[in-house]
């Protein structure tokens, strides 16, 4: 025992990196796999327009936004023998306004694409969707806004939601003067580019179910939280809720898109889940195919809700770093406009001469909005 | 025995030799069952012969033969005419009797060279027979006949024979040790206690007994009763040979079970691992059958079972998480241990709960001669044991340690986090066995092992194992014994974290497991063996609890509810030699579980998939009433038949069942996964397999070929719903799927015992295929088809080899190969719904790069001699020679838009390592 002290000199000095990261590329991510990716719904409505939107998928390193599928033949065929032709109005944009579906029969969509291709959805039925009954907001500090819906037969039980929203701002200055061919001239509303629009559509797949309720009674169901102070209400805001009422299938189906796109980017610990769609390749049943189809007629409310209603909410943040340049007048034809940089555009008089400003200072439309009111505002 | 003087081994010492000729009177007389001495006496009588022979070998040698004038060498001829026995004249008139081989009585060429000592020094042996203890030398304690039972009163029917089978250093218990009973295919391995009961024919026997690590040995006996045969076995050491396993030489020919690996700790010590410490379940991955999802993860996967599915059992007590750092070490301290066995096929039928395997590691008894330790010093990690008898011969306790100090290498990292972390962790053992009299011991085990990781200055994550157990044998006649056990388990963690006064948590969890057992074994003859007993587990689990940590947190706390669960086992196994060759092996194993209040529990809608939303009521259950029952058989059944030519074939079958689950979406296993029993929605997980066997051992057993296949089903395995929330989740039904899954494989194992190179080939073909067609699970995988589990690794090959070049010196090599584990990639973007979406592949559809790793280390012995204090030794070597960067994981992350993948290796790079033991 008393030699159990134990000398141990021998130190060696090793460097260990623990963790050795490496870009990993298989050649799997290499592969364009070009499936055909289908999206849109049959909407069984006369006062809106049926859209259905063909792309192909992309390579993880293509940097493109999207590789619409062009100068197919999209064709709406019903068990009881109607066609309904669909028009490309877009690149991939396939439309047709005022389709009426029987709602005794079922559906299912033909594409022929340009180079051949055949692909057939299966046959869907024509589900009739409840009206909303409400939206509405709450808001203690963020904002929440909530649907309400029912349906009094009991026969919906999945539901989409997917929205539009509107948000007005304004530029930092109110310019009521436009130039055409170097000629300056008076705006009125129908040019107005101090007033603008945002109008977005939801990217977020919203997905509900009553199956667990004796009665089909959507209440207070969560569309959409907008942060505390967010530009989005700096003047006024609306927001368009569709409401669509899904299959069972479709429900499943989106709740596993929805997951596995939260899940992109993180560390690939969890397992993404298969997506699996209602639409197959007629030549080559084993060929993948994105998106399922669905059919019904659509339901839609509108909520407004001006900034001055809320409780803590800023209104639009003006910056106030516009700089002024005066400019002296010609004073044969005062209307004549000559500063060289194209970057300047004319804000206001002065007595004696003209206040020039940088475009995004005046012009709401640079900062991404339309200067047209929409019909419903 | 006494020593007889004319041994055999004075020959030696004779000069001059001639062969015999006739010069004597002849031999004359009528012996009819007349005993060899009253021969020796009749025939020395009147004459000039003078006999040589061992007295213990010949004393009941029977001579029934008429003999009429005649010379001596011809009477001789006859008597042993058939006999094992030879006889050797000189001369000189003197008359050698040797068993076996011819006694050469002309001197060899180089006799008279000098320096070469004929008489072997070996060292004394005691030998311990009916309570009377002898010294003599090992090579008269195996040729010397024992006689077992009064002669004057000889049974008839079957007697039988029980004893211990004990290391004679230190007076250690061999369980394992196999005893065959005169050559034939008939034979048992002796229980944990190194105890055993045999039951044979009164008469002369020859018992072999081999064990690991031990020199083999054997018994003669004469049988007239019951009786007693304490055995005790020699280390193998001195020799320096035989290193790796001669034990169970021919048990895995023989014996009835299958599918069972058995590594001495010597085997373990000797395969050169990551950072130099000896690690247990790095050597059982390297098993053919085993594999792993990959380095620093210490789950490991048997014959396509998922990682929670193994029960480990240090001394028979539960050990949920065994290992230490995130698992970078197994959290058994080598020196401590005795063996691991790892039952991955016929799970013997007093052992259940788990659906994959077994693997139990046992404690080393400590020395009940005399006061001795060991210890070590790594470059991560030191370790110190200690062993003694309390009361010599009676009680010996072995007490071990170990701790860490591997904050340096942390410091290393070039990343701040970690530098800024810490890390520590021990674990304790101690073992205490007391011999309370012949009939009853006791044994007492304490384990206890805890981790502490600091993350970035302030997450802290612990946890640990605790555990207790005591043991009482009681042995009722030498047909009739029983072991009854009663112990604590417990595993927990906790995480804090402090990064901020308002945000800062304590998480913690817990599980705890007491448990009671009773085994009982009966043997009424040789030929038959009934084993039988009950086993009892009560869990109590806090699946979490997530709390506010400091006066400033705002944290709002969540506590979710304990979990408690019954689960009973009764058994009954039989054992039966059919005929010499053919025996069987057949058990039936009830269990049965409650789960228990208090609790509150869900309903969910039927027929649709569980979900928040189809939560239709809450029951709630007061404390100790039954919720839920699951009950089922459990069929263990095997047969071997023996071939000619060390060879048998051996065919299994055996199904399981399965209360507690592990819930881990990560890819391996982490130290906070959470465990969870089987509920109202949660079902038991079930499996059976059946495989088939050939085994067949070449060069007197040195070389060991067995080939296995098996193939096994499995259901109600758990998997996950995309983006599930395992943690703080109050219904954990929702985010679980149930899957099936089948697993078969092929396993070639080759080994070599003895010889200066000594180690193990193996390959392993198999495949683990799962399949998810739960209508009601909401989504499926692979569209309802099998795909392969993420620990499928098809091939793999692990040669474990180590060469001595001197009794000081030796080098091993290990090289291990396996294809890389099955991942899901994203393949593609697409855009949909507003967004830009991923799409995958199908589950596991891609693999990461095959694995390549090979090892090298030198161990270096100090001098042997016996009488220094410290027994040194040095262990050089290199991990992952080739400095292959294997891929550990690999993951994505979008980067400017673009979704880049990566891939993260966990030991990318040489790591060499210097490690020190001693003994003394």
């Amino acid at each position: 025992m008393k030699y159990s002290y134990i000398l141990f000199s021998a130190l060696i000095l090793i460097i260990i990196h623990a963790g050795c990261k490496r870009q990993f590329e298989p050649p799997a991510l290499k592969v364009d796999y070009n499936y055909l990716v289908v999206d849109g719904v049959m909407v069984n409505s006369i006062d809106s327009p049926t859209t259905i939107q063909l792309s192909r998928t992309r390579k993880l390193s293509d940097t493109v936004l999207n590789s619409p599928e062009r100068n197919a033949i999209v064709i709406i065929e019903g068990s009881n023998g109607e066609n309904f032709q669909l028009n490309e109005s877009a690149p991939g944009n396939y439309f047709i306004n005022h389709l009426s579906l029987n709602t005794s029969s079922t559906y299912r969509l033909k594409i022929t694409t340009a180079s051949g291709g055949q692909y057939l959805s299966d046959f869907v039925e024509v589900k009739t969707t409840p009206a909303i009954d409400s939206l509405n907001y709450k808001q203690p500090d963020d904002l929440t806004i909530y649907v309400n819906t029912h349906d009094p037969a009991n026969n919906t039980r999945y539901y989409r939601w997917d929205y539009v929203e509107t948000s007005q701002y304004h530029a930092e200055g109110n310019s009521e003067i436009g130039v055409n061919n170097g000629i300056m001239y008076f705006r009125d509303s129908t040019n107005q580019i101090y007033n603008c629009w945002h109008i977005t559509n939801s990217n977020d797949i919203i997905t509900g179910s009553t199956t667990a309720l004796t009665e089909d009674v959507i209440s207070q169901f969560p569309i959409i939280t907008i942060p505390q102070n967010s530009e989005k209400i700096g003047v006024r805001y609306g927001i368009q809720v569709k409401q669509y009422a899904i299959t069972q299938a479709a429900y499943l189906y989106f709740q596993i898109l929805k997951k596995n796109t939260e899940q992109q980017g993180s560390i690939f610990d969890v397992q993404p889940s298969q997506l699996t769609g209602n639409i197959h390749s007629v030549n080559n049943r084993d060929e993948i195919v994105i998106g399922f189809i669905t059919a019904c007629n659509v339901q839609q409310q509108k909520l407004f809700i001006k900034n001055d209603e809320l409780t803590n909410w800023q209104r639009l943040v003006l910056t106030g770093f516009c700089d002024k340049i005066v400019l002296s007048l010609n004073p044969s034809n005062y209307l004549i406009y000559s500063y060289p940089d194209p970057d300047y555009t004319p804000w206001y008089f002065v007595t004696g001469g003209l206040v020039v400003t940088k475009k995004p200072c005046v012009d709401c439309r640079l900062q991404g909005g339309t200067n047209i009111k929409p019909s419903y505002w | 025995m006494r020593c007889i003087g004319r041994s055999v081994v004075c020959v030696c010492c004779l000069l001059y030799v001639y062969s015999a000729n006739g010069q004597q009177h002849n031999v004359n007389g009528d012996f009819s069952n007349t005993k060899f001495p009253e021969f020796v006496k009749n025939v020395e009588n009147g004459n000039s012969w003078h006999f040589y022979y061992d007295e213990a070998a010949l004393d009941s040698f029977i001579i029934n033969t008429k003999i009429v004038d005649k010379p001596l060498a011809e009477a001789l001829n006859q008597i042993f005419n058939n006999t094992s026995f030879h006889y050797s004249l000189d001369g000189s008139g003197n008359v050698f009797i040797t068993k076996n081989s011819i006694l050469q009585t002309t001197l060899a060429d180089d006799f008279f060279d000098p320096g070469e000592k004929i008489i072997s020094k070996e060292p004394d042996v005691v030998q311990d027979q009916n309570g009377t203890k002898e010294k003599t030398r090992p090579i008269f304690t195996e040729n010397k006949l024992f006689e077992i039972g009064l002669k004057s009163s000889v049974k008839k029917n079957n007697v039988i024979l029980t004893g211990f089978v004990k290391d004679i250093k230190n007076g250690e218990a061999l369980p394992g040790a196999s005893i065959y009973i005169d050559s034939a295919y008939t034979g048992l391995v002796t229980d944990q206690f190194g105890y055993y009961s045999l039951t044979i024919q009164p008469g002369n026997h020859i018992l072999e007994i081999t064990s690991l690590g031990m020199k083999e040995t054997r018994r003669r006996l004469l049988v007239y009763g019951d009786g007693k045969l304490n055995i005790e076995m020699q280390d193998d050491i001195p020799t320096l040979k035989n290193v790796i396993v001669t034990s169970e030489r021919r048990s895995n020919v023989r014996s009835t079970q299958m599918g069972i690996d058995r590594l001495s700790i010597k085997t373990i010590k000797e395969v050169p691992v990551v950072f130099g410490e000896s690690d247990i379940l790095r050597v059982v991955l390297t098993l053919p059958g085993v594999t792993s999802v990959g380095e620093a993860s210490t789950g490991f996967n048997v014959r396509g079972g998922s990682a929670d599915q193994n029960l480990i059992l240090f001394d028979d007590a539960t050990i949920y998480n065994p290992s230490h750092l995130f698992g970078f070490f197994s959290a058994f301290n080598s020196d401590v241990v005795k063996g691991v066995e790892l039952y991955k096929s016929v799970v013997p039928v007093k052992y259940g709960g788990r659906l994959s395997s077994v693997l139990d590691v046992s404690t080393k008894d400590g020395n009940d001669k005399k006061l001795s330790g060991s210890g070590g010093i790594g470059l991560l990690t030191s370790k110190f044991t200690i062993e003694g008898p309390l009361k010599k011969d009676k009680t010996s306790f072995i007490l071990g340690g170990r701790t860490t100090y591997s904050n340096w290498l942390l410091k290393t990292v070039p990343n701040s986090a970690y530098s800024n972390s810490k890390a520590s962790f021990y674990d304790l053992n101690i073992h205490i066995s007391h011999t309370i009299n012949s009939k009853n011991n006791l044994y007492l085990t304490g384990y206890l092992s805890n981790d502490n990781f600091r993350f970035n200055k302030d997450t802290t994550y612990k946890y640990g194992n605790k555990n207790i157990i005591i043991k009482w044998k009681h042995i009722f006649n030498n047909k009739f014994f029983t072991l009854i056990s009663a112990g604590i388990d417990n595993y927990q963690y906790n995480v804090t974290s402090n990064s901020n006064p308002v945000n800062s948590y304590k998480l913690t969890y817990d599980i705890n497991q007491n448990n009671f057992k009773a085994d009982f074994t009966y043997k009424p003859d040789n030929r038959q063996s009934f084993s039988f007993g009950l086993n009892s587990i009560y869990y109590k689990l806090s699946p979490g609890s997530f709390l506010p940590y400091g006066s400033q947190s705002l944290v709002s706390p969540d506590i979710l509810q304990a979990e408690q669960g019954l689960e009973n086992a009764a058994y009954l196994g039989y054992q039966y030699n059919l005929t010499s060759n053919l025996s069987l092996n057949a058990g039936l194993r009830y269990s049965m579980f409650n789960y228990l209040g208090a609790h509150d529990t869900y309903s969910y809608l039927k027929g649709i998939p569980k979900e928040m939303s189809t939560i239709t009521d809450t029951s709630s259950y007061g404390p100790g009433k039954v919720i839920k029952t699951y009950q089922g058989p459990e069929y263990r059944v095997s047969l071997r038949y023996a071939l000619p030519g060390d060879a048998s074939v051996k065919i299994g079958y055996n199904t399981l069942r399965q209360y507690i689950h592990q819930l881990s979406n990560t890819v391996s296993i982490s130290p906070v996964d959470i465990w969870k029993l089987s509920d109202r929605n949660i079902k038991p997980q079930t499996g059976q397999q059946i495989s088939i066997g050939f085994y067949k051992n070449f060069n007197s057993n040195n070389i060991e070929t067995s080939l296995e296949l098996y193939y096994k089903e499995f259901k109600n395995i758990i998997d996950y719903k995309s983006g599930a929330s395992l943690l703080l989740n109050h219904h954990i039904e929702t985010d679980i799927i149930n899957t099936k899954g089948k697993a078969y494989g092929i396993e070639f194992l080759i080994k070599k015992l003895t010889g200066k190179l000594n180690g193990w080939l193996s390959y392993t073909y198999s495949r683990t295929l799962l399949k998810q067609d739960d209508a009601l699970a909401g989504e499926s995988i692979n569209n309802g088809n099998y795909y392969p589990a993420s620990y499928d690794k098809p091939h793999n090959v692990n040669f474990i080899s180590n060469y001595k070049f001197s009794h000081r010196l030796s080098l091993s090599l290990n090289v291990v190969y396996s294809t890389g584990r099955p991942i899901t990639l994203p393949i593609a973007i697409f855009n949909s719904n507003g967004s830009q979406r991923v799409l995958y592949s199908d589950r596991n559809e891609f693999r990461i790069p095959d694995y390549f790793r090979s090892d090298v280390s030198i161990n270096l012995d100090g001098n042997h001699k016996v009488k220094q204090v410290l027994h040194n030794s040095w262990s050089l070597g290199i991990y992952n020679l080739s400095a292959r960067e294997n891929a550990y994981s690999v993951y994505f992350v979008q980067e400017n838009g673009l979704i880049k993948g990566y891939q993260l290796s966990i030991f990318g790079t040489i790591i060499p390592y210097l490690t020190y033991n001693f003994r003394f």
